[in-house]
């Protein structure tokens, strides 16, 4: 966890809740400006740019994944997206010093390859259990992704005895976060953004209609095949920060909120982003108050999950609350 | 001349699903500007033969030509109207959205409905009847309302052949009838419509032309040449019971199962 | 020297004792009730609802570091408690937001599954900074560890399967009637509701048992891997418990077995580097290998064995149309009585099929057989129907079937031996047998083009069908399908269908009773 004594430079060391935003946003300007350089950043900024970042490539990809119905298939990616990670670690493993062996060794090209072949492997897999074995959906679902997360878990812990790494890749590790990870997230983020506005009326058609999309000549599945692959690249990036199974919820928590307030799919990508990066300034600016202020270190990730749980409540509440009101309003206005 | 093109030219048509025969030899040509009601009983093939035109069912064999041209050159000319079940109505767009999306076809990737696209589609849906619902979510209409805005969306991608999957299934009666006043108003410009219906009573009233179907072709042609008892009979009338039971037998046999 | 240590070492170690005993019984628990799971369709509650666990079972640990640090021993108990409790919010949360919130199955599982896993996390953190030995205790649960259970763990958890399993024998029949067949049960007043709850509450008791063996991650699969592989052994109900139990109880067994046995094998062999295995995610893969073994190799489902069959289905009716093609080709009936009765007053005894060409009967030949004498009765088929029936050389057979030399040659050779043609001065000919199952498959072939006919198909089209579907008639569709018909005795091209008759041996006097109750067949 937190290592006290080495982050005394940080300009966020010992501040409170309110203080960490406010300092983040006038230090962001500067950053914007120029003053301040990329490698001047504190691990406080690069972890809330992180995470606003995984929010933004999650909530372009996870809106067609709620919408469509393949949230579990999320789900059995990012299980077997592990035993890619794994295997490519391990095809590397003769080439590393024995010390380093940690998740950051793996360079990204490697992960990449390695997140195309499970997500592929994944689906492949599955279509076969249901095809050839006449198994039903969600059994072969279950079945394939617990067996290759399985493997993934025996060959990390046999090949590595680093317990840590089975840890790390289930939960993450946000606050050993590099400029390296901002960068592959980064362009994760902007290449999500990037095919989701400029295929935006074929994703709304493929995922609305898909009869009518493939009877004016988009095919239904290699939209499929895309979003598979985009979501497989998406949990990759996240792995670092948040870990596998918490990406989950930057994928569907989000969405769902999103989609209490709104009719228009434009405005529910929209407001799960500003959902997701709201929680991450909030989760990182909570874990250094609780640091400060109680000298309680708290896994960030865990914080981010809980206040993307806890937004979703509030925007019920809200709901709820307006509901209320437009019921009072006409006696309201005849008083 | 242009007008003796049919609309649509069938040969040999055999599609199967798994080793189930669904459509087998279908032999048929629509001429144009008819309104056609395709019927038969449950699992006849109705649907499968739209998805079959469209390309979306694999066919065995058979030869499928739209005015003159085979069918990939043709895609153009037709518009798909979808059975309504198959849509997932909470997916969070406007009924101007829906109707909007009759124009994706003709804009291709890359690049956005212009406002001309965007007129037309208030037009199309001022021909519905529904203006008054342009940013309503479609979760809150009615199943009616919600046949209105796909017939709205088939009339803006400008088709000469439109296919129908079921139009009339859970609609009351005043959009049934101005679903069939809009059907006759297309026909009367030329368009060919083909219609998979189900309701045997209302055939000789609704359509010109009708293609009755039971896995094989039973008969096709003008209503009230084609239309009478004993082609019924042998559409429905037989039990099909022993043949679906053979069927499944086959099915397992070449599986392994027995 | 052995090269793995006796199982039965197992049992009887103190110190393997416990955890063997335990994995063994919390396996079997969830092997059961994953039955249910597998069979309801909705295999992945089971991962939403133990993933949902952990939150409970990490405060309740919290609980006890903070207020009761010297109750070691009621741990176990503590943490089965949080968790339920836990597992019961979250399934709460799950029925509300699908039915108030009116959100898709699978976004709510995803939801669930993801915020009350973060939320455990945020709590383990918590627990790891301020008492770190108990942290310790709650990171078992993810991957599970059999290794430290002892004796109280197997009381514990060993009550609670036997719970589940007395729960599970004394509803049996409001199960079956549960799972299969919902309106008839609620229409005897079956009370469904009341099933559905308890068994939403089994559920979460064997994932809150199970979790301290597999741990919370691998919970789904330990759920659903033994039911599907009883599954793929049995269609009873019964049998399926029975095997799924047994699946998972070996699951359990060799999970353990193996994740120590392997390293220690390691050892032994001198292997330099050293490692070890996680119990929970051997017992996992155990259980997959299981279930893919019996995907592929159950008796009558594995796909192995279906391939086989299906391959040898193929095989029979690669001979059955060369023993047709045989038969049509054949210049005569054998016994001319048998003719008569078989084809009644008309003669017409060989039209070829309009479809098969390759088929030229000479003129001579219809005229030999149109001219026969009526009637010589005769009790002894074979020795007449021998001298009757006409061979076929080697070359017209490969010609005729169009196969390579070979398989002309293989092709007879099992025909020989299997008894259905014989070889006479370098030519072929059916036998008795073999006239007899060609004729019924002809009998077949024509009995379904008068069905497909009589359901409205054209003439022309039923061919194609028939030639599959005269492989695949049972005697029981082909009563049904004479009966339907008729008994009809020529089919849509003219030709006439063999009567079933010419299948026993019957002496005259029963051949003439029975070709006046033809009718009744």
């Amino acid at each position: 966890m937190m290592f006290f004594a080495a982050i005394q430079n940080n300009p966020y060391w010992g501040k409170n809740f309110f203080n960490v935003i406010l300092l983040f946003i006038e230090r962001m300007f500067s950053a914007c400006l120029g003053k301040i350089g990329m490698g001047d950043l504190a691990s406080d900024e690069i972890q809330i740019c992180v995470l606003s970042l995984v929010a933004i490539a999650s909530a372009t990809v996870g809106t067609f994944l709620v919408m469509k119905k393949m949230t579990m298939l999320a789900n059995s990616l990012s299980h077997t997206v592990l035993l890619g990670i794994v295997l490519s670690y391990l095809c590397l493993l003769p080439f590393l010093p024995k010390e380093e062996m940690s998740a950051h060794a793996v360079s990204v090209e490697v992960l990449l390859i390695a997140s195309l072949i499970t997500g592929l492997i994944t689906t492949a897999l599955t279509q076969f259990l249901t095809s050839f074995f006449r198994l039903q959906e969600d059994a072969s679902t279950g079945l394939v992704f617990t067996m290759l997360f399985a493997l993934g878990i025996v060959l990390i812990t046999a090949l590595t005895r680093n317990a840590h790494i089975g840890t790390e890749a289930i939960m993450g590790n946000v606050d050993s976060l590099h400029l390296h990870d901002l960068q592959l997230i980064f362009w994760i983020a902007f290449s999500n953004l990037f095919l989701i506005i400029i295929f935006f009326k074929e994703w709304k058609v493929t995922t609305f209609d898909r009869g009518f999309a493939n009877s004016i000549g988009f095919s239904g599945s290699l939209f499929n095949y895309f979003l598979m692959v985009l979501t497989s690249v998406t949990v990759i990036g996240a792995f670092r920060a948040v870990g596998v199974l918490l990406v989950l919820a930057f994928l569907v928590a989000p969405v769902l909120t999103a989609r209490l307030f709104s009719h228009r799919l434009k405005h529910v990508i929209f407001l799960s982003i500003g959902i997701g990066v709201a929680c991450s300034v909030i989760s990182v600016a909570l874990a250094r108050h609780f640091l400060s202020v109680y000298h309680l270190p708290l896994s960030t990730s865990g914080l981010t999950v809980t206040s993307l749980g806890a937004l979703y409540l509030l925007a019920l509440g809200l709901k709820w609350g307006l509901k209320i009101y437009q019921r009072r309003k006409p006696l309201l206005s005849k008083n | 001349m242009m007008e003796d093109i049919p609309a649509l030219k069938v040969e040999g048509l055999s599609v199967n699903f798994d080793t189930t025969s669904v459509l087998w030899d279908i032999h048929f040509q629509i001429p144009q500007g008819m309104l056609v009601g395709i019927i038969g009983p449950n699992g006849a093939g109705k649907s499968t033969l739209l998805k079959a035109l469209l390309g979306m069912a694999k066919p065995l064999s058979g030869k499928m030509e739209c005015f003159g041209s085979p069918l990939r050159k043709a895609k153009k000319r037709i518009a798909y109207v979808p059975q309504r079940s198959s849509v997932d109505w909470d997916f969070p767009i406007t009924a101007f959205e829906l109707v909007l999306m009759g124009r994706y076809g003709t804009l291709g990737y890359f690049t956005w409905p212009k406002k001309a696209d965007r007129e037309a589609a208030k037009k199309a849906l001022e021909l519905v009847g529904m203006s008054a619902y342009a940013d309503r979510q479609i979760s809150q209409l009615s199943g009616g309302q919600q046949q209105r805005l796909f017939l709205a969306r088939a009339l803006l991608q400008d088709a000469d052949l439109y296919l129908m999957d079921e139009p009339f299934a859970g609609v009351d009666m005043a959009t049934e009838k101005a679903i069939i006043a809009l059907m006759d108003q297309l026909r009367d410009r030329g368009k060919t419509l083909l219609v998979v219906h189900h309701d045997l009573s209302t055939v000789d009233a609704y359509f010109d032309w009708v293609v009755m179907l039971n896995t094989c072709l039973i008969a096709c042609g003008p209503v009230d040449q084609v239309f009478h008892a004993d082609t019924i009979m042998r559409t429905y009338g037989r039990s099909n019971a022993l043949l679906e039971e053979v069927i499944k037998l086959t099915q397992n046999k070449t599986c392994g199962f027995h | 020297m052995l090269a793995f240590t006796s199982p039965w070492h197992y049992f009887t170690d103190p110190v393997l004792q416990a955890p063997t005993i335990g994995s063994m019984l919390m396996c079997l628990a969830s092997a059961l009730i994953g039955v249910i799971v597998f069979l309801r369709r909705r295999s992945l509650l089971g991962e939403a609802i133990s993933h949902a666990s952990y939150p409970g079972v990490v405060i309740s640990i919290f609980i006890t570091a903070v207020f009761f640090p010297k109750a070691h021993d009621a741990l176990a108990a503590i943490v089965l408690i949080g968790a339920l409790c836990s597992s019961l919010l979250g399934l709460w949360v799950i029925e509300k937001m699908q039915r108030s919130l009116k959100v898709k199955n699978d976004a709510a599982l995803c939801f669930v599954l993801s915020i009350f896993f973060g939320i455990g996390v945020l709590c383990a953190s918590r627990l790891q900074f301020s008492h770190a030995l108990w942290y310790q205790t709650a990171h078992i649960f993810l991957y599970g560890q059999a290794a430290t259970m002892t004796d109280i763990h197997i009381v514990l958890y060993g009550t609670l399967a036997a719970a589940i399993v007395v729960a599970l024998f004394f509803l049996y029949h409001s199960l079956r009637i549960a799972i299969f067949d919902r309106d008839y049960g609620k229409s005897v007043g079956v009370p469904i509701k009341a099933v559905d709850a308890i068994l939403f509450i089994l559920l979460i008791l064997a994932i809150i048992i199970g979790i301290r063996s597999v741990g919370v991650v691998l919970m789904a699969g330990m759920l659903i891997a033994p039911a599907i592989a009883a599954r793929q052994f049995s269609d009873r109900l019964h049998g399926v418990f029975i095997l799924s139990g047994l699946f998972g109880a070996l699951s359990g067994f060799f999970g353990n077995y193996l994740s120590v046995e392997i390293p220690e094998w390691g050892k032994r062999q001198g292997w330099e580097w050293k490692f070890a295995l996680p119990t929970g995610p051997m017992i996992l893969l155990t259980a997959s290998a299981i279930c893919i073994m019996a995907l592929l190799f159950a008796p009558k489902r594995g796909f192995v064995r279906r391939r086989i069959r299906a391959l040898y289905f193929q095989r029979e009716c690669c001979r059955e149309n060369f023993l047709k093609y045989m038969w049509k080709n054949a210049q005569c009936l054998p016994v001319e009585g048998i003719a008569k009765l078989q084809f009644g007053p008309k003669s017409a005894l060989f039209v070829p099929d309009s479809s098969s060409a390759q088929n030229a009967y000479s003129q001579s030949s219809m005229s030999f057989c149109a001219e026969a004498e009526p009637a010589q009765k005769s009790s002894n088929l074979s020795s007449k129907a021998n001298l009757a029936i006409p061979s076929m050389s080697f070359t017209q057979l490969k010609a005729g079937m169009g196969f390579s030399l070979w398989q002309t040659f293989w092709m007879l050779f099992c025909l020989k031996n299997e008894g259905w043609i014989e070889e006479k001065d370098k030519k072929f000919c059916l036998t008795t047998d073999g006239w007899q199952r060609a004729a019924h498959i002809i009998r077949l072939h024509r009995l379904w083009e008068v069905y497909l006919v009589h359901l409205g198909h054209g003439v022309e089209k039923v061919h194609r069908s028939a030639e599959e579907m005269e492989h695949i008639l049972t005697p029981e569709l082909e009563q049904e399908l004479t009966l339907l018909l008729d008994n009809p005795q020529l089919d849509p091209h003219e030709q006439p269908i063999p009567s079933r008759n010419l299948f026993t041996f019957i002496d005259t006097k029963s051949a003439e009773k029975t070709s006046s109750s033809e009718g009744m067949l």
